[in-house]
């Protein structure tokens, strides 16, 4: 698969996109990106935040996570892109934590290069370890205050909507 | 609900050796947590009050025959990596009964985040959330973690009651999402949920080796008579530390 050179990191606050540095031969990054996970100092060696999209409210979170959810670009986060990632896209490759979505970006933004699996799949967990930190200076407010409100209007959208539902029949 | 018995002089309530837990003593000593909404209870447990210097403290009986949680604590865990503070991912939420007493258990500081597929048991999940604004729950499929991705945090510990035969692959795969080096899981474990024609210790063997192979270190196991029949919950520190 292909060395990333940004990956794409969704949360309930909003979409970030990281720049990677570049690494040598990507077997390393695995190895590189482990050790540095308990490590802040080099942790920051290997991501460096390069933009940041809030929600605009509590309602187009949830637009954008019911769409990430099912593995479909939300125009949101087409716009995101195309607005912070390189123009020249020749060099640029974008990880994405799984298949789908990257599918579906890539129908959004043609000619994008994607990866996903593997190196990305640590490097995100090593951005979730450390993303307080290196979100610490965005404009959001509480992150766990964001992902408790979130995690309520999306598990209500589930409930409301199951056609299976038993107490939904009317006689 | 069910109503509490009344603040008496009768009633003692010591520390259990698990920070966070508490042991009602009585004819038969209870379990119990700290309620973290005074007044209320959530599947009509019994409340005791305890007055001490004028301050008043409330606590929630919790019932091993109930909570698979509980039952291993009787069963006599180590630890069950669970305490005030602690950043939980919770998978197989079911009404929140058991999620209500990790709510009490974590307290203000901690989190949990509990996962519960069926949206039957997902409407009663999110009442017990609502009052408890240290749930935060989500109805997804826990064999998914990457749909519920933007909602969740990275982890202390996850505590798994899923039933799958696969648990410990749904377990591996929201660890590698969510669980924190040196983090721990603990998964309760049906035997005849996996297999009903072996036994129930090689089943449980089987299970440890899945973990094993998902980068878990076992580290204690316990079953869960006279509460559950071929219950263990198995307690495996992930990625644990390198020696030195």
């Amino acid at each position: 698969s292909l060395v990333p050179t940004h990956v794409l990191y969704e949360h309930a606050v909003g979409y970030t996109l990281f720049n990677i540095k570049e690494f040598e031969d990507i077997g390393s990054i695995i190895p590189e990106v482990d050790a540095a996970i308990g490590d802040r100092a080099k942790f920051n060696g290997i991501v460096k935040l390069a933009s940041f999209e809030p929600f605009k409210n509590a309602e187009n979170a949830l637009v954008n996570c019911n769409s990430i959810s099912e593995g479909i670009a939300p125009p949101d986060l087409i716009t995101f892109l195309e607005t912070n990632l390189p123009k020249k896209k020749k060099n640029v490759v974008l990880g994405v934590q799984e298949a789908k979505l990257a599918g579906s970006i890539i129908e959004g933004v043609p000619g994008l290069k994607m990866t996903f699996g593997g190196p990305v799949t640590e490097i995100l967990r090593g951005i979730r370890v450390h993303f307080a930190h290196l979100a610490k200076d965005l404009p959001h407010h509480s992150l766990s205050k964001a992902q408790l409100s979130l995690g309520h209007s999306y598990s209500r959208g589930k409930v409301k909507f199951d056609v299976h539902r038993v107490d939904n029949m009317v006689i | 609900g069910g109503g509490g018995m009344r603040g008496g002089r009768n009633v003692v309530v010591e520390p259990h050796r698990y920070e966070g837990v508490f042991i009602v003593k009585g004819k038969e000593d209870a379990l119990a947590t700290k309620n973290m909404v005074v007044g209320e209870s959530v599947y009509g447990e019994k409340r005791v009050s305890v007055e001490d210097a004028g301050v008043s403290t409330e606590y929630r009986v919790w019932n091993p025959f109930r909570s698979k949680l509980a039952a291993a604590m009787m069963g006599g865990l180590e630890d069950v990596q669970i305490k005030p503070g602690t950043k939980l991912l919770y998978l197989g939420a079911a009404s929140g009964t058991t999620v209500s007493h990790c709510s009490d258990l974590v307290g203000p500081e901690g989190i949990v985040y509990a996962v519960e597929f069926s949206h039957r048991s997902g409407r009663d999940l999110l009442n017990v959330s609502k009052k408890r604004p240290n749930i935060v729950p989500i109805v997804e499929d826990a064999r998914h973690p990457h749909k519920y991705r933007m909602l969740v945090g990275m982890v202390d510990t996850i505590f798994s009651d899923v039933a799958q035969p696969d648990q410990a692959r749904i377990v591996a795969l929201n660890a590698q999402y969510f669980l924190k080096n040196g983090g721990y899981s603990v998964i309760s474990i049906k035997a005849n949920c996996i297999d009903s024609t072996a036994a129930p210790e090689a089943v449980f063997a089987g299970e440890v080796n899945k973990l094993k192979e998902e980068k878990f270190k076992p580290k204690e196991q316990v079953t869960l008579e006279p509460y559950e029949r071929d219950h263990a919950v198995v307690v495996a520190q992930y990625r644990p530390p390198k020696k030195a």
